[in-house]
C-alpha cells in the first residue's frame, strides 16, 4: 500500500513539476550546442545573453567534444552551433547538410590560423623560422620522443580531425617524417596540457596549434613558414588525405603541400529550428553574428583573467563592442543593454 | 570532562568556519563586493542567488602550488618519469618484436600453471588472445602496448598497496587516515589527476600508469586490509601461544589466509586498470583505446564498436588469469583448514 501510496504521490509531483514548467513558458526555447574549447565558449555566453535578455527566451546550453555534440546537433536535439570547425568535419557537416538536417548560417569568426609552431627561445637560439629548419637529427633531439628513441616529437592535432591526416600528409612531403613522429594528444584538453606544460618546464615545444585560443595569449610560439597556400595544390592534397582517412595511411602518394588557409568558422541550425516561423527572429540574428578575430582573442583574454566567469566575459564584450547592435532590432538591443 | 569536549570542537570548527567566510570575502574581487561590508546587513537582496563575494579562493593557492611543484621538484618527476618509460618501452619492445604465435604460446602457458592446468580456462584464453589479433591486423601491437600499461600499473599497485594495506589492517590510527584519502582517489574525477599529470610526465604512456595507479590502487589496499582482519582470532592466539614474532605472525599466518581476498583485490585493480587505459588515450597514451576514441571521434559506432570487443577480451584474459589463480591458492589454503578439522 505505502508503495502504491508514494508512487501516486510521484506522479502527482511529476505532473505539478510538468505544468510548473510549462507555464511558466518563455517566449521561445533555444537548445545551444557547446564544445570544450574557449573561444566556442565566449561565443555560446554572447549569444545565449542577447537571446535571454533580448529576446526573452529560455535557453539550455549542452556542453561536450566535438562528436558527441556534432552527433546530438545532427539528430535535431541541439537546435544551434555558434561555432563549427567546418574545415575539420567537412565529410559529416556536409553530409548533414546535403541530407536537409541542418542549415548553414555563415561565418562566425572569419580567419583562424593553424600551423605548426616553435617556442620563441628555441626559434631564436637555433634559428627555426621554417619547417625545412627542422629537418636536422640535432634539432629533433632538442623535442625528443621519450616513446621513440632518436626521434623528436610534434605533438599534433587530435587523430579523427582532418588536420591530423593533413599533417601526417605535410610529414610526409616535407621530409619530417624520419625525424619526427606526428604525435596524437588524444584531446585538446591534452594538447594545451603539453604546451602549457612545455613552458612550465622550460622545454622546447614543438606542435601543431591553432589560434583564436585562450593559450595562446599566454605563452610566446613562432609560427613556422610554409609553401604559400595555393587552392589548386591543396585540393590536390586533400584527394590524398581523403584517401588516407578512408584506408589508411599505406595509400599515401606523393603530393603538393601548402600552408593551411585562413579558416572561417561557421555557425549551423537544424532545419527543423530554422523552418519555424516563430524562429525566424532569431536565425536572423544568428546569422548576422560575426566577430572579428582581434576582439575574439580579446574576449579570450579576459575570459581567462575572470576565472572562467563566461556570464561577465559576454557582459564584457557587449560593453566594448558596438557591432553587436546592429545584429538585434533596436528594441532587442534596448532590452540588452538595460541587462547589462 | 566529554560535553565540555563536544562543546570545545563545536567552538573549534564555528571558528574555523567564521575565518573561512572572512578570507573568502577579503579575497573576493572588488566588482562582486558591495560598497562596505556593513550594507550585507542592510541589503539582503545576496541571499536570493548565492553572492559571488562568498567564494573561497582555493583555484589561485592550488595553482601556485602545481607551479611551485613543477619548478622546484621537476627534476624528481622526470626521474619517475625514465624510470617508468624506460621499463614501459624496454617491456612493450621486447614483446612487439617476438613472432606473435609465441606471444600467444607464453600466454597459453602462464595460464595453463596459473590455473592449476585448467584445461578449460586456457583454451578460453588462448581463443580471446588469438582473436585479438583475428579481429584486425593494427590491434596487435596495440593490445601489447596496453597490455604493458596495466602490468606496470598493476605492478605498482601490488608493490605500494599490498604493504599499505597491511599496515591499514594492523594499525587504527593509520586506517582512520588513510579512508578518506582512499575516497578522494575513488570519487575524484579521473581528469583531476589526468590533466596535470600531462604537466609533470608529458604526454604518453607514464601519465597513464600514475592514473591507473590512482584509481585502481584503493579496492587492493581496501581488500588487503580487509583480507588480514578477517583472518580468525584464534588463528592468531594460537601462533602467537606457539611463540611466533609478530613477524612471523604476519608472514605465516595473516598473510597466507588473507592470499584469496588479496588475489580478489589484484583481480579489482586490474578490471579498473583497464578501465582507466581506455580513458588515458584521451591523453595521448598510445594502446587500443585510441582505436575506440578515433572510432568515437569520426562518428564511426562499428570501428568503435570492434576496439571496444578487443577491449572486453583483454579484460577476460586478465580476469581468467588472476581469478584462476586466485582460486586455486584458495583451493590450498581450505585444504588446509579441512586437514585442521579433521585432525
Amino acid at each position: 500500500m505505502k508503495f502504491l501510496r508514494n508512487l501516486v504521490l510521484s506522479f502527482v509531483f511529476a505532473g505539478v513539476m510538468a505544468l510548473g514548467t510549462t507555464s511558466a513558458n518563455a517566449a521561445c526555447k533555444v537548445h545551444l550546442g557547446d564544445f570544450d574549447w574557449d573561444s566556442a565558449n565566449v561565443h555560446t555566453a554572447i549569444v545565449s545573453f542577447i537571446l535571454e535578455k533580448g529576446y526573452g527566451c529560455e535557453v539550455e546550453v549542452t556542453k561536450g567534444s566535438t562528436s558527441p555534440i556534432m552527433a546530438a546537433h545532427y539528430d535535431g536535439q541541439l537546435d544551434i552551433i555558434t561555432e563549427v570547425w567546418r574545415d575539420n568535419i567537412v565529410k559529416m557537416h556536409e553530409e548533414a547538410v546535403n541530407a536537409g538536417k541542418i542549415v548553414e548560417l555563415g561565418v562566425n569568426t572569419p580567419s583562424s590560423t593553424q600551423g605548426f609552431y616553435v617556442d620563441k627561445a628555441t626559434s631564436d637560439k637555433y634559428n627555426l623560422k621554417h619547417v625545412d629548419d627542422m629537418k636536422s637529427a640535432e634539432i629533433a633531439k632538442l623535442f625528443a620522443d621519450p616513446e621513440e628513441p632518436g626521434k623528436g616529437r610534434m605533438t599534433s592535432c587530435i587523430s579523427g580531425w582532418t588536420c591530423y591526416t593533413i599533417n601526417l600528409v605535410k610529414h610526409k612531403v616535407y621530409g619530417l617524417e624520419e625525424f619526427y613522429t606526428n604525435f596524437d594528444p588524444g584531446s585538446s584538453g591534452a594538447l594545451d596540457a603539453a604546451i602549457a606544460g612545455g613552458f612550465k618546464k622550460g622545454k622546447p615545444v614543438f606542435t601543431y596549434y591553432w589560434t583564436p585560443t585562450g593559450l595562446m595569449g599566454k605563452v610566446d610560439l613562432v609560427q613556422l613558414k610554409e609553401p604559400a597556400y595555393d587552392l589548386a595544390c591543396w585540393t590536390e592534397m586533400m584527394v590524398v588525405v581523403e584517401d588516407i582517412k578512408a584506408n589508411g595511411p599505406d595509400v599515401f602518394k606523393d603530393t603538393c603541400v601548402s600552408a593551411y588557409v585562413d579558416m572561417a568558422l561557421t555557425k549551423s541550425a537544424t532545419t527543423k529550428f530554422a523552418n519555424d516561423p516563430a524562429n525566424k527572429p532569431i536565425i536572423d540574428f544568428i546569422k548576422k553574428y560575426s566577430v572579428p578575430t582581434a576582439d575574439v582573442n580579446k574576449s579570450l583574454g579576459f575570459y581567462m583573467e575572470a576565472d572562467g566567469d563566461l556570464e561577465a566575459t559576454a557582459k564584457d564584450f557587449l560593453k566594448g563592442s558596438k557591432a553587436w547592435t546592429k545584429w538585434v532590432p533596436s528594441d532587442v538591443a534596448k532590452k540588452v543593454k538595460a541587462a547589462l | 570532562m566529554k560535553k565540555y569536549k563536544n562543546y570545545l570542537k563545536l567552538f573549534i570548527y564555528s571558528v574555523i568556519f567564521i575565518f573561512v567566510i572572512i578570507i573568502s570575502y577579503r579575497s573576493a574581487r572588488p566588482r562582486y563586493k558591495p560598497e562596505h561590508y556593513t550594507d550585507i546587513f542592510k541589503d539582503f537582496s545576496w541571499l536570493d542567488d548565492w553572492p559571488k563575494w562568498l567564494d573561497f579562493p582555493l583555484m589561485q593557492p592550488l595553482n601556485a602550488g602545481f607551479d611551485w611543484l613543477i619548478e622546484n621538484y621537476g627534476m624528481f618527476f622526470d626521474g619517475i618519469n625514465n624510470f617508468l618509460l624506460g621499463l614501459y618501452t624496454s617491456m612493450k619492445n621486447t614483446i612487439v618484436d617476438l613472432p606473435w604465435p609465441l606471444v600467444i604460446a607464453i600466454v597459453i602457458f602462464i595460464t595453463y600453471f596459473a590455473s592449476g592446468k585448467k584445461t578449460n580456462t586456457t583454451i578460453l584464453v588462448a581463443f580471446c588472445t588469438f582473436f585479438l589479433g583475428f579481429l584486425s591486423p593494427r590491434y596487435w601491437d596495440k593490445c601489447i602496448m596496453t597490455v604493458c600499461i596495466v602490468v606496470i600499473g598493476m605492478l605498482l599497485c601490488i608493490v605500494i598497496g599490498i604493504p599499505v594495506g597491511i599496515a591499514m589492517a594492523r594499525n587504527k590510527k593509520v586506517r582512520n587516515a588513510l579512508l578518506p584519502v582512499l575516497d578522494l582517489m575513488q570519487t575524484i574525477p579521473s581528469f583531476c589527476y589526468l590533466i596535470p599529470g600531462i604537466l609533470l610526465f608529458g604526454l604518453g604512456a607514464v601519465p597513464a600508469i600514475i592514473a591507473i595507479f590512482v584509481y585502481a590502487v584503493p579496492p587492493l589496499i581496501r581488500l588487503t586490509d580487509l583480507g588480514i582482519r578477517l583472518v580468525d582470532k584464534e588463528v592468531i592466539e594460537a601462533s602467537e601461544a606457539f611463540g611466533a614474532s609478530k613477524r612471523q605472525t604476519l608472514w605465516g599466518v595473516q598473510i597466507p589466509l588473507a592470499l584469496p581476498n588479496i588475489m580478489q583485490g589484484i583481480n579489482q585493480c586490474t578490471m579498473m586498470s583497464l578501465a582507466m587505459v581506455v580513458i588515458a588515450s584521451m591523453i595521448g597514451t598510445r594502446g587500443i583505446g585510441d582505436e575506440v576514441l578515433l572510432g568515437l571521434q569520426q562518428l564511426n559506432v562499428g570501428m568503435a564498436t570492434e576496439a571496444g570487443i578487443a577491449i572486453v577480451l583483454l579484460a577476460i584474459i586478465f580476469d581468467r588469469i588472476t581469478q584462476s589463480y586466485g582460486e586455486r591458492i584458495q583451493e590450498r589454503t581450505q585444504k588446509k583448514k579441512e586437514i585442521e578439522e579433521h585432525a
